[in-house]
């Protein structure tokens, strides 16, 4: 029963950081209908400027709330750059172009930073070894509670912001309906630029929580987490942020539950597998996820 | 001056060029309708006249040149566009959507709602339901609802009739009706069913392959020989 706790804290912690991205990833596809690749490496840069900033001296939260911002402009300014243009062209040359920014980002964080000693980005929670609480003999890290805590707060936010806000109705009345939204008077391009701005100050946050988890920040810091979350909005539909959320705390208590119980044959090693596994039996079986809605048009 | 003035209007999908050259007017408080078989350009003309898509010619609006102006602002110089079959937001509930339709406007729009919910109980009944799960007059009466909850001048309505029951048809045609006749609502409208068009309008512009080959007064039209033959099919 320990054991089942404590895989149980583990998993809700670490799964409300991929729900972060996943909120992202969902965000953007409500938004545009395009999966953005970059997402894991948006929010990675971000969390290099994050660390930055800190290394500049700047208090960790502060740096975390100008981290976001900058997330937002990123994603804000690629969408009304780069995306935009090119989704009036080709739909499938959005998905090229935001590998090609998977890459190019990946590489600019390498060359900025890359050469320095392996940055450490210390964590926002007390982080001690004595800084837990025993909850039904599992062992709660401050810093794991703490994450869920940042996590689930932000996400709070966000949902209140698309169901009481005019700007939210607004996002809302795009994802639905593009068209009758600029006949309302929507202004469409900065709902939508604003929609990968949300993505990507969401990223940063994720990305800062997960740096603080690992301790140590590269290149490939967002790899995995960008594959749970990935799995996490297809599990959960990609048009339902409710989805992404449950279902990126489900991956998260799933992984944990996997590597822990089947140690022999699954593991650390192979639980990325599951990830992919999961994503896989998703699309075969139920394609618009669990809480994602199959569009049906009236004719 | 008229409110509408529409001068030399050509308009089409990238390089297929659909409207070539239309002259079009709407009075102040005048119901107009555009007639015209599948592909004369109906739509185009109605999506022309909002900003949807690139046009040449001259577009006036009460007095202003809005031939350069996008479809996010004209809404809130006073032109409303209900779309052909597809004017809600699916995903929506009723309520939101009326919210959506006020977007343009900052002042308290909840006397507006109630006001919509009386012309038509049946959205009130179904305030908190999703648009999608509406019926399809349901559907075009919100549709009507949201555009109006902007206050506009004129309202482009396109195809309210498109895949309603006869009954329901006659139903929306009455309150597009109402609204011309007691409040002076412009309407601009874009109909299939010419017979129930030419009932409600005051004036008719009959659309052929991109260009307008008659117009008048919708008795003048709905009594010519050769143009009932040819067009309204009796």
């Amino acid at each position: 029963m320990e054991r089942f706790f404590q895989y149980l804290f583990d998993g809700l912690s670490l799964g409300s950081i991929y729900a972060l991205l996943a909120l992202g990833l969902v965000v953007v596809f409500r938004g545009t209908g395009h999966l953005n690749f970059a997402q894991g490496e948006m929010a990675m840069i971000c969390t290099f400027v994050v660390w930055q900033f800190n290394d500049w001296g700047i208090p960790l939260v502060v740096s975390i709330i100008l981290g976001m911002i900058v997330g937002f402009a990123l994603g804000a300014g690629v969408e009304a750059t780069i995306i935009r243009g090119v989704a009036k062209k080709s739909q499938a040359g959005v998905f090229v172009v935001s590998i090609a920014l998977f890459l190019g980002l990946n590489s600019l964080a390498a060359m900025v930073w890359g050469n320095l000693p392996p940055e450490q980005l210390p964590g926002l929670f007390p982080d001690e070894p004595d800084d837990f609480q025993r909850i039904f003999g599992a062992v709660w890290r401050y810093e794991y509670i703490g994450v869920l805590a940042v996590a689930l707060l932000l996400m709070g936010l966000l949902f209140l912001l698309f169901a009481k806000t005019k700007f939210g109705l607004a996002m809302r009345a795009v994802a639905s309906n593009p068209e009758s939204a600029r006949l309302a008077g929507i202004p469409t391009g900065i709902v939508l630029a604003s929609s990968w701005g949300i993505a990507g100050a969401m990223g940063a946050l994720s990305g800062t929580l997960w740096g603080g988890i690992v301790g140590e920040l590269n290149a490939g810091l967002m790899f995995t987490v960008f594959i749970y979350a990935s799995a996490a909005a297809t599990l959960g539909g990609f048009d339902s942020p409710g989805g992404a959320v449950v279902a990126g705390l489900a991956i998260g208590v799933g992984e944990q539950f996997l590597a822990g119980y089947f140690p022999g044959w699954i593991g650390q090693e192979m639980k990325l597998s599951a990830a992919l596994l999961t994503i896989f039996v998703v699309l075969l079986i139920k394609p618009s996820g669990l809480f994602g809605s199959t569009k049906v048009e009236r004719v | 001056m008229s409110l509408l003035e529409v001068r030399q209007l050509t308009a089409g999908y990238g390089p297929v060029e659909v409207l070539h050259g239309i002259d079009l007017d709407v009075e102040q408080g005048e119901m107009v309708v555009i007639l015209g078989a599948n592909g004369a350009g109906k739509t185009t003309t109605m999506r022309a006249v909002s900003g949807m898509i690139p046009r040449s010619g001259s577009v006036m609006f009460d007095g202003v040149d809005i031939t350069k102006t996008n479809a996010e602002k004209l809404v809130g110089m006073g032109i409303a566009h209900v779309p052909q079959g597809r004017g809600t937001f699916p995903d929506l509930t009723v309520l939101d959507n009326l919210r959506v339709g006020a977007y343009s406007r900052s002042a308290d729009i909840s006397g507006d709602i109630e006001r919509w919910f009386e012309v038509f109980p049946r959205l009130a009944e179904r305030r908190d339901q999703r648009a999608g799960s509406l019926s399809g007059g349901e559907q075009q009466m919100l549709a009507i609802a949201r555009a109006l909850m902007s206050h506009p001048k004129l309202l482009l309505c396109d195809e309210p009739s498109l895949g309603l029951a006869p009954l329901i048809t006659q139903e929306v045609f009455e309150v597009l009706k109402k609204l011309n006749n007691d409040e002076g609502l412009s309407v601009l409208l874009v109909e299939q069913n010419a017979n129930l068009a030419l009932k409600v309008a005051k004036r008719v512009y009959l659309l052929e392959t991109g260009s307008v080959v008659a117009s008048g007064p919708a008795a003048e039209i709905a009594s010519d020989d050769a143009i009932r033959k040819a067009y309204l099919g009796a």
